[in-house]
């Protein structure tokens, strides 16, 4: 089957606005967008500039807009996007782009780190030397600690389009991973950092990051309990 | 090393617009619409109770545009804007303080349903006068 994909190129040294390309290749509904992204490299074009490390969904590292919404390139297959138009690939929006569908994730990290995405625990460890913790309370975190900061879901959110400041779904998720794990104990702290207008506040339950999110995890949840934790620790 | 040009890609109107939207996007835009509508209908609604100030004569006489049908079909809208604006805000509720956000989707199809039955039975009750005469 003949697949055309229209990808936004940019190139800092001689292009001042990004502008798009198409090329027209072979392809099969089994391919990956990856895998077309790769074939145009390796036989069209081989200036194209795109991130990719495992290309099994797992580092997170092909965040990109595919047909208009934020996903993994190696995650999504031919057969399940429309190929009868142009696939057009854009890079994620929101972040500055350093070349073709390359983005500067400096600012996607910032807020990251900005609620401690670390276990902090200052009391000595028990005779057993294990901080325990029971299936029950474990269960609790397996779906935000499936998260791969692939940056798909804080670049789909129309807070982070118009708002600089805002913190993303992706540090709220990172915060409730940490705020509701039992060992830990700087669960006021992060919540005193996302507590303020443009932290928590800003989320809108858009869902466009569920939407986007190839891990499937359902982010306005996880978000929606930290902010009834946040209002009920007032009371 | 040397500092090299990025392209900024700000600009949330742009993607606000072009971005794939799902029943999300629609309830957020539509409840943003909504209520900006509903703030500006309260100005209208605050000047159209001014003539009370000139007595009941007055008043009266003001009133007597809103029941034209143009008026009326109006208000019909208004009642819409209202509808979604208020079930919209339930939705959110129960998104943030249950488990609303497992079940958005049903949610948001649940509200258009009852929107629109409540819709078309206010427009029954406006318009029964109208309705009535039109089957005589």
């Amino acid at each position: 089957m003949q697949v055309t994909f229209r990808i936004l190129r940019f190139n800092p040294e001689v292009d001042k606005e990004p502008h798009f390309e198409e090329y027209r290749f072979e392809g099969h509904e089994n391919m990956t967008v990856l895998d077309c992204l790769h074939k145009i490299k390796w036989e069209h074009d081989g200036s194209l500039a795109f991130r990719r490390s495992c290309a099994h969904g797992v580092c997170g590292s092909d965040g990109m807009r595919i047909n208009g919404r934020n996903h993994l390139a190696c995650s999504t297959l031919l057969k399940d996007i429309n190929t009868k138009k142009p696939v057009v690939i854009e890079p994620l929006p929101a972040l500055p782009i350093i070349k073709d569908l390359i983005l500067d994730m400096t600012d996607f990290y910032e807020k990251y780190k900005a609620v401690k995405p670390y276990l902090i625990n200052n009391s000595p460890v028990t005779e057993d030397s294990e901080r325990l913790q029971s299936n029950e309370d474990a269960e609790k975190l397996f779906e935000s600690a499936k998260c791969i900061l692939c940056a798909c879901c804080t670049t789909s959110c129309p807070s982070t389009w118009s708002n600089n400041n805002y913190i993303g779904p992706a540090a709220l998720l990172k915060a409730y991973r940490f705020v509701f794990d039992t060992r830990d104990e700087a669960a006021d702290e992060r919540l005193d950092i996302i507590d303020t207008p443009d932290g928590i506040w800003r989320c809108h339950t858009i869902f466009n990051c569920i939407e986007s999110c190839p891990k499937e995890i359902n982010i306005t949840w996880h978000i929606s309990q930290l902010k009834k934790e946040l209002s009920t620790r007032e009371l | 090393m040397s500092e090299f040009k990025k392209f900024d890609q700000k600009n949330w109107v742009k993607t606000n617009l072009n971005y794939k939207k799902d029943s999300g996007s629609w309830a957020w835009i539509l409840h943003r619409i909504t209520g900006i509508a509903l703030i500006a209908y309260l100005f209208m609604h605050i000047f159209s109770l001014s003539p009370l100030s000139q007595g009941r004569a007055a008043f009266n006489e003001f009133m007597s545009h809103y029941t034209t049908p143009f008026f009326m079909a109006l208000e019909w809208i208004l009642f819409a804007f209202v509808l979604f604006h208020s079930l919209n805000g339930v939705r959110i509720v129960l998104v943030d303080w249950a488990d609303g956000a497992k079940y958005h989707r049903a949610l948001y199809r649940y509200s258009i349903v009852i929107g629109l039955v409540m819709f078309f039975a206010m427009g029954y009750v406006m318009f029964s006068h109208e309705i009535h005469n039109l089957f005589k």
